[in-house]
């Protein structure tokens, strides 16, 4: 998938124009944003209940080597084969090389949003390894070549009709139909063969327990189930951050997930795996490995601000809450991850550079901050982006200002701590602004502060300041 | 060169700048933990009951053989997969479907994984399990896999029934974890939740039962 996080203005422009999108948009975010309040409303104090999984999340990312060392020691002790990787080409090599020495021929997998990061499909399909995915939404999705609209369904706004004709292309659908349902148990049978079959499976990981080595997989559909279950070998990707303490943590993180991801109060399966499986098991995996996968986290971890961003379970309640995201969907965002979840990560993950437009695509308002059930701050993190870009930080691959732009800012930060040139400058500035005023509003401005009116309007200003009128009126009053 | 990025990996974490472990706030009990036996029963019930899933209560095994007929005879069920774990060795089911004309598997009927793959993909109609945990809270089904409890009987048929004894019932996730992670290095190579059928709304929001597991779940509570 290339990756188009530089081009948010113009991809959210082109989706504005999407009837079919917006009406989806319009008609679907409330319903989530709905359940998910009746969700979060059956537990016993859900503020607490928030609070404590912020306070999980935290910890997990203080106490964060340590836990990995913990967690790999047990999960090597129950027979998993832990893989570490730095990056997202040695990661997908891993991959690549393990399948081809099994002589895998195709593998099926669970949805993954590390591997959407490592961009392993493509890598897998160029060396001839067919990939299913095999989420509906993100078979939906790979199919179309397209990325995630929304984290927790992919291609939840594709319409219908699109469907049918993909999959009578794709699957065979024999008989068309714009019933979802229908389309859905083709899909289902057309996987269930893929499943049946399968000598290799690929799944995500959602946690990673360090007080037992266990790794936990949570879905509604049963795939990540068949891929972990009917394959002999099994590889489960992980993002280094996934790991917390405790089994209890666990289940705690996974009441919060569930109800923000879909409203539930438990997603339809849980699977919490140990190890492969036993000599005497029928099923399951024979081997399996777990890829830890680095890609740009450790660095991202020496900052303790940004660091922050890594506490993400990726439920995706941000984008159902934010008024950007209700408005352009996830193709403007340009990558796997979008809303304010994306806006967050990518420009740790890609670079200040690649996502100039990512991070100043919010209105501040705090919409998602006030939903996210680990505490993220996402405003804050915003501008703190954006303070990092301008003072062109080279640690955050930050872009610099232009020379003249900056030469304006010291010039600024010069006047507005001097006070004879600021009031000067007020005074000055009155007659240049309000040139342009019409009916005593100012719509447009010539130069560089064009832009700022754009979507804004200003009163005039008064001819005197406060200051010299007061000035005035004591002087009349005498 | 493995054991290198391995450490070069945690030196570079180890090395970052530390921050405080924060306290974190004391949370209320949930409501299930107060409940007395039948309200518990009454709470799973009616959360089954919102996951669509259909339950039969019934006194004992001998009722739950029963009632397993009637349920074989509506589904118009001729050949099932069954788990061998303590709940279902205790029904003797392959008396039960000799009598009644229903050819009943175990997946250890089959000389290799791909016959038993076969099996349990194009010829169950249903997969029949235990339980080794019900959990009021959210009306979830726990199975612990192992040689007895195959991971596709409750999964790759399109049909599910469980059999759970009532005495399995308990009020959070927490007791059903204690008892599966409470001795270290014997944790099962995995234990899975189960709640209501499998589902999915990717298309277009719409909300629909079997995506790729069963579309209909039956739980019979037993005692």
């Amino acid at each position: 998938m290339e990756i188009k996080t530089d081009r948010f203005t113009e991809l959210a422009k082109k989706e504005l124009q999407n009837e079919r999108s917006r009406l989806f948009l319009k008609l679907i975010p409330p319903v989530m944003k709905a359940k998910r309040d009746a969700g979060m409303g059956s537990l016993p104090d859900a503020p607490a209940a928030v609070a404590c999984g912020a306070a999980i999340r935290a910890e997990a990312l203080a106490r964060l080597p340590e836990l990995l060392e913990e967690f790999e020691k047990n999960a090597r002790a129950n027979g998993m084969k832990v893989v570490w990787t730095r990056d997202a080409k040695e990661a997908n090599e891993f991959i690549k090389n393990l399948a081809q020495e099994k002589g895998i021929k195709y593998v099926t997998k669970g949805k993954s949003m590390v591997t959407e990061e490592t961009a392993l499909n493509e890598l897998l399909e160029k060396e001839g390894i067919e990939v299913w995915e095999t989420d509906l939404g993100e078979f939906i999705a790979q199919q179309l070549h397209r990325p995630p609209f929304h984290i927790v369904g992919p291609a939840i706004n594709v319409p219908v009709e699109e469907v049918r004709d993909l999959f009578i292309r794709k699957i065979g659908l024999k008989e068309p139909t714009l019933d979802p349902i229908q389309l859905g148990y083709a899909a289902r049978l057309f996987l269930r063969d893929k499943f049946h079959h399968v000598q290799m499976g690929i799944t995500g990981v959602n946690m990673a327990v360090a007080e037992t080595g266990t790794i936990i997989n949570v879905e509604n559909e049963g795939n990540i189930r068949f891929t972990k279950s009917s394959p002999p070998v099994q590889v489960s990707v992980m993002s280094l951050e996934k790991v917390i303490p405790t089994m209890k943590d666990a289940l705690h993180m996974i009441r919060l997930l569930c109800r923000n991801c879909t409203g539930q109060r438990l997603s339809v399966y849980i699977s919490m795996d140990s190890g492969p499986k036993k000599k005497d098991e029928v099923d399951g995996p024979e081997e399996l490995y777990l890829v830890i996968v680095d890609n740009g986290r450790s660095k991202i971890y020496q900052d303790l601000k940004a660091r922050d961003a890594l506490r993400c379970i990726r439920c995706g309640v941000c984008l159902v809450a934010c008024p950007v995201w209700r408005q352009v969907g996830g193709y403007a965002y340009g990558w796997a991850y979008s809303g304010p979840m994306g806006q967050v990560l990518d420009p740790l993950l890609l670079g200040l550079e690649k996502t100039q437009e990512l991070y100043r695509a919010s209105t501040l308002c705090g919409a998602c901050k006030s939903f996210c059930p680990v505490g993220i701050d996402h405003p804050s993190l915003f501008l703190y982006y954006r303070a990092k870009d301008v003072l062109g930080d080279p640690e955050f691959k930050s872009v610099d200002r232009p020379w003249a732009e900056r030469q304006f800012f010291k010039m600024w930060s010069w006047a507005a701590s001097t006070p004879w040139a600021w009031n000067m400058g007020v005074r000055m500035a009155r007659p240049i602004m309000n040139k342009d005023a019409q009916d005593g509003v100012v719509r447009k401005a010539k130069g560089p502060f064009g832009g700022w009116f754009r979507t804004r309007d200003i009163p005039a200003m008064a001819g005197d300041t406060f200051h010299d009128r007061w000035k005035k009126i004591k002087k009349e009053r005498g | 060169m493995e054991t290198s990025v391995r450490d070069e990996i945690l030196a570079k974490l180890k090395a970052a700048p530390k921050a405080e472990v924060p306290t974190r706030p004391s949370l209320p009990p949930y409501k299930t933990l107060s409940m007395d036996r039948e309200q518990l029963i009454a709470e799973f019930t009616a959360r089954l009951a919102e996951e669509a899933v259909v339950i039969h209560r019934v006194k004992d095994l001998q009722e739950a053989l029963d009632r397993l007929t009637l349920v074989a005879v509506e589904e118009g069920l001729k050949k099932v997969m069954t788990s061998t774990d303590d709940v279902i060795s205790k029904l003797d089911l392959a008396a039960w479907g000799q009598k009644h004309g229903i050819q009943v598997m175990t997946p250890h009927d089959f000389p290799d994984r791909n016959s038993y793959r076969d099996a349990v993909f194009d010829q169950a109609q249903a997969g029949i399990t235990g339980a080794d945990f019900a959990v009021a809270e959210s009306a979830t089904i726990g199975l612990i896999v192992n040689k007895d409890q195959a991971r596709l009987v409750s999964v790759a048929p399109i049909l599910h029934i469980a059999i759970v004894p009532v005495d399995r019932l308990v009020p959070v996730y927490e007791q059903a974890i204690e008892k599966v992670f409470g001795k270290k290095r014997e944790y099962p190579s995995q234990f899975v939740f189960i709640t209501g059928p499998s589902m999915t709304g990717d298309i277009q929001g719409v909300l629909f039962k079997g995506m790729h597991g069963p579309r209909k779940v039956i739980v019979i509570l037993v005692g």
